[in-house]
């Protein structure tokens, strides 16, 4: 047996590091050992390797250096962002315990997990709808507000569908209500996908949060990061250090960080590059994707969302079953099914656009990224209207193969 | 998750794939849970199973499971038949995690209602398929 060609098209799942980072990185395993809060040569040392990648990641958004703590990930950051904002209420001047979120119906899982369990410890919380585009409507969040509301949480650009919400509008809207008085009133954004792939500036967002993980561009997994803008007060998550101005303890993963700084100064020097390639593969595979299968539904706005990500729900067919199929000729892709995710329930997201269980079951993900060529491209569009049509043809919802054949009862 | 070759290969390579034109016999079952579906025709004479073909909506277990389904019954008794279990299935396929197994017992269950369809499940009504 040939072995099968390998095509990764799952970059907003995770990327591979760049073998710059990962050159940029070794030396702080080995030789550049040390604990960046020692005060020896050896701690100094890898301090600076710290500082050095917390200015790359801090130029990355348009923010200040001492605005970035580094974390463990997307999720961390997510969860120092949410939680710690929250807990904070609690010595706010109205003494706010128990408040209000609003956040979007599309939120990766984490934010949609720290919601659900600030809900069950009695806060309340507001979930905007996204309409079909899979885009939020700041004159929803708006309405929304309330006077104990202590934090809007909205992310840049959707993991699914890619679909780039509104953040400069609704950043717009909470400095309005700043300066109608109001002091205690923040913005947070998840921007794990967005990062590296389209430019990103806090100010031009407004926003007071800011959620990054290394592994969306090119850096090893482990590693992320907070913005916090200067001011806003968080109850730091993980205690029992100072590293990070006391707003997350522990040891930082140096290494990680200085792959992350690496990465984020390659993803600001090259992202146009990268995005225009993403871009142009991303239009090559969803005309074909058009030409070649019937039935399909793309998911999301098609102008507005990341320039690396499609999202395309055929019908009739379950998507774990073509991701499967497409995994047997070696190309990666995900899948909102509801087996894929452990649940019984399809994709959130692709529910919130209105679609049905059909559309949402039958929903993948293709992304694109730096070193995907024409030819990977050309290959998926070769394999996949036969994979879908082969499954088509087994499925008993398809009106073509099904439901014309009854028992007849003359026979029996 | 980890499948089997045995898995891998009904997934790229589907048995009985399509509802027969000459059945006697069919049956559809709906997982209310997750909403898979199986559809099983057969083409039965003399109490023997000549022929079977499936259709299914679902996750890989199921459709590999109604694959696998129409090998196991072909050329079977209805008698023979009567006996498959979940297990057998599942033995066929080289195991399925146990939050899969829905798929086998959905299989065994569409099997019961297609042989109930044409009333093969009771061998005192033999003549009632056509000879």
């Amino acid at each position: 047996m040939t072995k099968a060609r390998r095509v990764y098209l799952d970059h907003s799942a995770t990327t591979p590091a760049d073998r710059r980072v990962v050159e940029a990185m070794l030396p702080y395993l080995t030789e550049k050992f040390g604990n960046a809060s020692s005060v020896h040569f050896f701690g100094q040392e890898a301090r600076a390797a710290v500082d050095r990648a917390r200015r790359e990641i801090a130029a990355l958004i348009g923010a200040r250096a001492n605005e970035i703590v580094f974390v463990s990930g997307g999720t961390e950051a997510n969860n120092l962002a949410i939680r710690g904002v929250c807990e904070a209420a609690k010595g706010y001047p109205g003494k706010i315990s128990l408040g209000h979120v609003i956040t979007s119906a599309i939120e990766h899982s984490s934010v949609r997990g720290i919601c659900n369990a600030l809900q069950k410890n009695g806060w309340e919380v507001t979930r905007l709808p996204v309409y079909d585009e899979g885009i939020v409507r700041t004159e929803d969040v708006r309405v929304a507000l309330r006077p104990d509301t202590v934090l809007i949480s909205i992310m840049l650009a959707n993991n699914e569908i890619g679909t780039i919400q509104p953040l400069d509008e609704i950043g717009a809207l909470v400095r309005d209500e700043r300066a109608r008085g109001r002091r205690h009133l923040w913005l947070h954004t998840d921007a794990v996908q967005a990062a590296g792939r389209i430019p990103l500036n806090v100010d031009a967002l407004g926003c007071d949060l800011l959620s990054l993980s290394a592994h969306k561009l090119y850096a090893p997994k482990g590693t992320g990061a907070l913005f916090v803008r200067r001011g806003v007060r968080l109850i730091s998550q993980n205690v029992g250090g100072h590293q990070e101005r006391e707003k997350r303890a522990g040891t930082e993963g140096v290494p990680g960080i200085v792959a992350f700084g690496a990465a984020s100064k390659f993803a600001r020097e090259e992202m146009d590059e990268r995005s225009k390639h993403d871009r142009q593969l991303r239009d090559i595979f969803e005309a074909g994707v058009a030409e070649h299968v019937a039935d399909i539904v793309f998911n999301g706005n098609l102008a507005r969302r990341l320039p690396n990500l499609s999202n395309v729900s055929f019908r009739f067919i379950e998507g774990e079953g073509l991701l499967i199929s497409l995994d047997l000729q070696g190309i990666a892709v995900s899948t909102g099914s509801a087996c894929s995710s452990g649940t019984l329930e399809p994709s959130p997201v692709i529910r919130a656009l209105g679609r049905n269980d059909e559309l949402a079951r039958g929903a993948i993900r293709f992304s694109f990224g730096k070193d995907n060529t024409e030819e990977d491209v050309e290959y998926v569009l070769k394999v996949l209207p036969q994979l879908v049509e082969k499954l088509r043809a087994l499925s008993p919802l398809n009106k073509v193969s099904s439901f014309e054949f009854q028992v007849n009862p003359s026979e029996l | 998750m980890p499948y089997s070759e045995a898995f891998k290969d009904h997934i790229a390579n589907p048995r009985n794939a399509g509802e027969l034109p000459d059945a006697n016999a069919t049956g559809e079952e709906t997982n209310p849970v997750c909403g898979d579906r199986l559809r099983l025709s057969l083409q039965v004479r003399e109490g023997r199973i000549e022929a079977a073909g499936f259709l299914a909506y679902g996750c890989p277990p199921t459709l590999v499971c109604g694959s696998i389904l129409t090998e196991l019954i072909t050329g079977k008794t209805i008698e023979e038949v009567g006996n498959l279990k979940r297990k057998d299935l599942l033995d066929a396929l080289g195991g399925l995690p146990s939050r899969k197994q829905h798929a086998a017992a959905l299989a065994i269950e569409t099997l019961r209602r297609a042989l109930s369809s044409g009333r093969a499940s009771s061998p005192s009504q033999p003549e009632r398929f056509p000879r």
